[in-house]
């Protein structure tokens, strides 16, 4: 028989996508009553709101309903720990894009033709947007935090040579293809059930149930899929769904909201905008000696995440190097710019960035070969081996990573090509680069690193897998669907994952930092041990009925069959035993549970364990540039990535390759301004420009790191989906290296991210300038 | 058939609108009508104003020798009479269905097998589109596939794996099941065509006329003088959907055949003004292969299929790609109402930001190109944040005629994205007229740049960056005609 564990179905849903029966929240086709829900966002960043007049817009025909922040009936709070930011604003609104009134209508133009009917006057106040503005203000979000290992001062004092260095990195936009939507269907007695694209089902839940004054037994969440999310749907999904709640609740109707791509561009946070000074000191041969880093945070108007994006940006500043004397401080800025939030890599890659850009600095400083720099600060096995907050290196797969990237992508033999290239090309220059990436498994927020399973077997043998995890295109469902039917031994045909759902499995965690596989996969295990406990005594008494002289030592349950160890050939079909379970009164269904061991973390000393294990990834580059206009395109890449033994290498790679363009996008094209009052200049895709398929390299190679199983993850896996992303800096430092050729490396070029084509060429036009 | 009605092929089905008897408006997007009746929500919304590829739809149309075409369009930019006569296939109509079984078309066949899609929302999109290149035999090489999908924006996959599928998909085309009943749509589309009378569609709010001829077109122009004219519609269909902008008279010129055609004469080529940008590019790629760049990299297929060299020069946008080459190639736009018919200089007929000599009653028919002038160097570079799918941050266009003894005989530069038109640079070309054609020339030259413009800094881009690169596309103008004098 073939060994069903080893064939990797597509994704679950693969089919449903092309076939567009995949069904998204705006795509569920109600009877009749729906309404349309429309917000009515503040037009300024910082005012207060001096009076308002809705009834000419309530006159409108087609509006049900307009509510303000009095018509809500529970608490007027959509953070629900910190209290901080408003549902609806009352009387001050403190960022464009904050919601002041809600609107109900027969569709969407009706309600759009409302809000141009409402009157509203504001006074304005002063604001601030930037991080250099809010420092100037002293606008800290929280006091600063600190992790120190060593003595940096001193060390930087007695190092050889020392640099000193500043980097900003941008925002960034998700854009998601399904812009942020909800419906919500009030049912009886108040009770409200929410159709949801959100990364984290229970906490919608949560606040749907304290805006309504309503408990959380009477909010139900559900969610079949998301359109992407990035991390742009773990907290900043549930105004929508809290917005929609509240007009069904009051008009009794069921509500759809959906953002329009503008408005979902405007109102939304993105990925937080950085500036970080440092000085690093370093000996002759490039090895670092000190690190001293500032990181500076802008985290919009409300705290939202921006405190454990800080400490995860702290956590990675050292990304793959062991630096004996470091200190990172970290700041987030309030500002009056929508809150930022989660997004992929969640603070890992702006921390990344300031030590990739210093190791460049010190290579060019050297005149070596800035890969050879990485090389020999890469974290040890036996010593080195200690992170700046104390976390011991475990596994170190860098110098595995190194030996077989160098080689198969044929580093130093391009480098001398490349190096001829550029001596006897003026207008078009290469680049290339080499990055690695350290990134940590688990919620910095410990008790966040738990999982809940509802696992049912039907007495036909089939089975659902309910579980708190959500599927947002990453393959979490698939993952699932692989682990359930290697542990239940059946068929991946006779199992259904269930859509998310909070009455099925309550309390869960977003699904974020990576972790959705290895907290629910545990979860769904565990589950499916309790059922295979209770099954196992009557599989037993079954296979001995049908020959008595059987040997109970072992049941194993295997190809759809459940036989003993040493008989193989007397055994009974799965969908035999849970039919006479069934008879016999044995539960078929069972909860589970996983919490991760060990994670706690010190912050008033800045030592502990945050993380459950480390993820491990390298990547080589190599890009062109037209330094007559400051375009750039990747000839090529090389991708050397640790994802453990991999539970589907398919859905591995496809993360590794989205993740990394994404990160393209970041390190490139995806631009974000602001006008002078705190308008979005790029706030729709006409002129914010993710990566297209025309950017994708020319020459892409991914490789999945072979023997590298993690003794710490469900079927010794690794976390997958942010890492990768980080990968995107070698693309970055090719660009500066390309750039520095003009100069022929001879000076430190002005350099930010992303190296949009007008930082590359006014970087250029310097660097002509100075020669 | 009544004139208040639309008839298209839907599910290989006649599907009929009657605007006597929906509410919905006649300028009411594919996209709003698909999403709205049963069992259509495969196509999706990423954007609605043409960026995206989610909502993308084919378009089977009747050529003139009755065949059919198959073209990927953004459905969110179409309007509904627009599908008049054609058949408008949706991704719900790509696989077979039996009760119990699907099969899979083998451009979603491939997708599956690629693993590319993730969360699945742009996947329909791209299905039609990769669907498109199927129906339209493209070779599925890399500049194919970037040129069918560039258009698709995928935010999951990275597109590794839709390159993929696509080089899957399109590797072996073998007729599928929309072969096979070929005939029978020809046939329904034909009896559909038949009527040559202009539609009128009237609804409470709106009058949305459809002439299928241009007789037709220009009486309806003189009768209804305040109606917005409309062709592609890829610019006003953005503006009605992001600004809610409400038309209450729509003149759809998109029917009429005889402005979409190209003619060449002895001396001239003329381009009707409903002549598509992707026949364009192609006529370009033929007879001035020096502009590609500027019209390989505008828009998407899905815009490029619809959109009108007449809509593009009509907008009169300071970034409108077209203009630059049309005013180096010294292009006339005629001009036509039912009395009368007039030639103006295409840098007389745009008069400002966004406005045109266009009279009262009068529509654009033609564009007048004179032939190439072999013995004159022409270039072209298009600057924008991304490579495909993007609109020009600035762009220059160029005509230079160089004596036997190497210095400036004519010369007309032009730049899009400098100023509120798009602008020759006057003061530069005055400078280099009689001069020798050297670096050094070139390079005092671009010191006069900012004598003819003074760029905005925008969401697009930052004034430094804008002069600077002004400058540098004229040095490249430079290295590129010196390349060719010393390959002669
Ligand atoms: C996503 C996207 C990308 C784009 N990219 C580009 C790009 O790269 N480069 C670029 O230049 N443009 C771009 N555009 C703009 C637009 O698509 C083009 O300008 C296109 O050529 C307009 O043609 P149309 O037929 O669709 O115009 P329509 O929208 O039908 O009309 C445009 C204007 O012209 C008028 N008009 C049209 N035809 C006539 C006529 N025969 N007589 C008189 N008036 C007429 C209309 O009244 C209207 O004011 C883009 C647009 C979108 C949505
Ligand atoms: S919805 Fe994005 S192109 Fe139509
Ligand atoms: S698969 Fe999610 S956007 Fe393409």
């Amino acid at each position: 028989m073939n060994n069903s564990e080893t064939i990797f179905l597509p994704h679950e849903s693969a089919i449903s996508h092309v076939t567009g029966e995949a069904s998204y929240v705006s795509d569920i086709q109600l009877r009749n009553n729906l309404l349309w829900g429309q917000v009515y966002f503040s037009p300024v960043a910082h005012a207060t709101i001096k009076s308002y007049e809705l009834t000419e817009a309530l006159k409108i025909d087609g509006i049900v309903d307009i509510l303000d922040f009095t018509r809500i009936p529970g608490i007027n709070q959509l953070n629900t720990h910190m209290h901080d930011e408003p549902c609806l604003a009352g009387d001050k609104v403190t960022f464009i894009g904050q919601a002041i009134f809600l609107i109900a209508a027969k569709d969407r133009e009706t309600a759009l033709k409302a809000a141009k009917k409402i009157h509203i006057e504001f006074e304005q106040l002063e604001a601030i947007f930037t991080i250099e503005n809010a420092m100037a203000k002293r606008n800290n979000l929280a006091p600063s935090r600190r992790i120190e290992t060593g003595n940096p001062d001193k060390a930087l004092e007695s190092s050889k040579y020392r640099l000193k260095g500043r980097l900003e990195t941008g925002a960034q936009e998700h854009w998601y293809l399904e812009t942020q939507s909800a419906l919500c269907v009030p049912g009886e007695n108040r009770n409200m059930t929410v159709f949801a694209s959100t990364q984290n089902p229970s906490e919608t839940q949560n606040v749907v149930a304290e805006v309504l004054g309503l408990q959380s037994n009477q909010v139900i969440c559900e969610v079949k899929r998301m359109g992407g999310g990035f991390g742009g749907k773990e907290t900043q999904a549930n105004p929508i769904a809290v917005w929609a709640a509240l007009l069904a609740d009051a008009t009794r109707q069921p509500v759809l909201m959906q953002l329009s791509r503008d408005e979902d561009q405007k109102i939304t946070g993105k990925r937080h905008p950085f500036l970080s000074k440092y000085e690093i000191g370093f000996d002759e041969n490039g090895i670092i000696t000190a690190y001293i880093v500032d990181l500076h945070g802008n985290s919009g108007s409300s705290f939202d995440l921006s405190i454990p994006i800080l400490e995860r940006a702290m956590y990675h500043a050292d990304n793959s190097y062991f630096i004996e004397n470091m200190r990172v401080t970290g700041t987030m800025w309030k500002t009056n710019l929508p809150s930022n939030t989660a997004f992929r890599g969640f603070g890992g890659p702006q921390g990344m960035a300031v030590i990739e850009n210093a190791i460049d600095s010190i290579a060019r400083f050297l005149k070596k070969d800035a890969a050879e720099i990485r090389f020999k600060n890469f974290y040890q096995t036996q010593t080195k081996n200690l992170t700046h907050y104390g976390q011991l290196v475990n596994n170190n797969r860098l110098s595995r990573l190194w030996d077989q990237l160098i080689k198969s992508s044929d580093y130093f033999e391009r480098r001398k090509e490349i190096e001829k290239f550029n001596h006897s090309n003026n207008l078009i220059k290469k680049g290339l680069a080499l990055t690695p990436v350290k990134f940590g498994i688990s919620f910095t927020t410990a008790f966040l690193n738990q999982a809940g399973a509802l696992v049912l077997v039907y007495k036909d043998g089939s089975v659902m897998v309910n579980h708190g995890g959500t599927e947002m295109g990453q393959g979490l469902h698939t993952k699932i669907l692989h682990i359930a039917a290697k542990e239940l031994g059946i068929s991946k045909d006779n199992i259904i994952i269930s859509p998310t759902n909070t009455s099925k499995v309550p309390n869960s965690s977003a699904t974020a930092a990576s972790s959705g596989t290895d907290l629910n996969g545990m979860a769904v295990k565990d589950a499916i041990r309790t059922i295979k406990k209770r099954l196992k005594p009557l599989a037993i008494k079954m296979l001995s009925k049908m020959n008595p002289t059987v040997n109970t030592g072992r049941i194993i349950f295997k190809n759809d069959r459940i036989y003993s160890k040493s008989n193989p050939e007397i055994s009974i079909s799965f969908a035999e035993l849970a039919k006479q379970a069934h008879l016999e009164q044995i539960s078929l269904s069972a909860t589970g549970y996983y919490g991760t061991p060990n994670i706690y973390f010190d912050r008033e000393k800045g030592k502990g364990k945050p993380f459950h294990y480390y993820a491990f990834g390298m990547a080589v580059s190599e890009v062109e540039l037209d330094i007559l206009t400051g375009n750039t395109r990747i000839i090529r890449t090389d991708i050397l990535h640790d994802a453990g033994k991999s539970i589907h290498p398919e859905i591995d790679k496809g993360q590794i390759m989205g993740a990394f363009m994404q990160g393209v996008g970041w390190c490139t094209t995806e631009v974000i301004r602001w006008d002078a009052k705190g308008n979005l200049l790029n706030c729709s895709p006409d002129t914010y420009k993710i990566p297209g398929i025309g950017d994708f390299p020319l020459n892409y190679k991914a490789e999945l790191l072979k023997n590298a199983n993690n003794p710490n993850a469900i079927h010794q896996s690794k976390a997958i989906g942010e890492p990768p992303f980080m990968l995107a800096l070698s693309v970055w430092l090719a660009i500066k290296d390309a750039i520095s050729s003009v100069a022929d490396h001879t000076k430190e070029p002005d350099f930010s991210l992303p190296a949009s084509k007008e930082v590359v060429l006014l970087s250029i036009k310097k660097l002509k300038e100075s020669l | 058939m009544k004139s208040n009605t639309i008839q298209f092929i839907l599910d290989n089905e006649i599907y009929t609108i009657d605007w006597s008897k929906v509410d919905f408006l006649p300028s009411t997007t594919v996209l709003q009508f698909l999403r709205a009746i049963p069992g259509h929500t495969g196509t999706k919304e990423g954007c609605a104003e043409g960026d995206c590829g989610a909502c993308t739809i084919v378009l089977a149309e009747l050529t003139q020798d009755n065949k059919l075409t198959y073209k990927a369009i953004d459905s969110c930019l179409l309007f509904l009479p627009a599908l008049h006569g054609k058949q408008l296939i949706t991704i719900e109509n790509l696989a077979t269905k039996t009760p119990t079984a699907t099969l899979l078309h083998p451009v979603q066949q491939a997708i599956v097998e690629t693993n590319a899609s993730q969360c699945g929302y742009c996947t329909p999109g791209i299905a039609m589109s990769v669907f498109g290149m199927y129906k339209t035999l493209k070779i599925p090489d890399t500049k194919n596939i970037i040129d069918s999908l560039s258009g698709n924006l995928c935010r999951c996959t990275g597109y590794g794996s839709i390159i993929e599928a696509a080089k899957m998909a399109c590797n072996t085309i073998k007729p599928d099941h929309f072969s096979g009943i070929e005939p029978t749509i020809i046939e329904t589309l034909k009896e559909i065509n038949r009527s040559t009378d202009a539609i009128e569609l009237s609804h409470k709010h709106q009058l949305y006329l459809l002439p299928k001829t241009l007789k037709q077109a220009l009486e309806l122009r003189g009768k209804y003088p305040q109606a917005t004219i409309v062709n592609g519609s890829t610019d006003i269909a953005v503006r009605q959907n992001k600004t809610s902008e409400f038309h209450h008279q729509i003149l759809d010129i998109s029917s009429v055949t005889e402005i979409k055609q190209i003619i060449t004469t002895n001396n001239y080529f003329q381009i009707g003004a409903g002549c598509s940008i992707e026949d364009f590019k192609k006529f370009v790629q033929q007879n001035f292969h020096e502009f590609s760049p500027i019209t390989d990299h505008f828009a998407s297929l899905q815009i490029r299929n619809v959109a009108t060299v007449g809509g593009n020069i009509c907008n009169a946008s300071p970034i409108g790609d077209l203009i630059p080459m049309l005013i180096v190639l010294k292009a006339q736009v005629k001009t036509a109402s039912t009395v009368n018919s007039r030639m103006i200089n295409i840098e007389d007929f745009i008069t400002g930001y966004r406005s045109i000599d266009l009279h009262n009653k009068e529509l654009v028919t033609d564009i007048i190109i004179p032939k190439r002038d072999n013995d004159s160097y022409y270039f072209s570079e298009k600057v924008s944040t991304r490579r495909d799918l993007d609109i020009s941050t600035l762009s220059i266009a160029t005509i230079i005629k160089l004596s036997k003894e190497g210095t400036v005989d004519d010369i007309i530069l032009v730049y899009g994205g400098l100023a509120a038109t798009v602008k020759r640079a006057k003061s530069c070309e005055t400078f280099l007229l009689g001069k020798q054609f050297t670096l050094s020339t070139i390079s005092e030259t671009i010191n006069l740049i900012t004598n003819d413009f003074t760029p905005i800094s925008d969401a697009r881009s930052t004034t430094e960056y804008r002069l600077e690169t002004a400058g540098n596309l004229l040095l490249k103008c430079y290295y590129s005609v010196l390349n060719e004098l010393e390959s002669k």
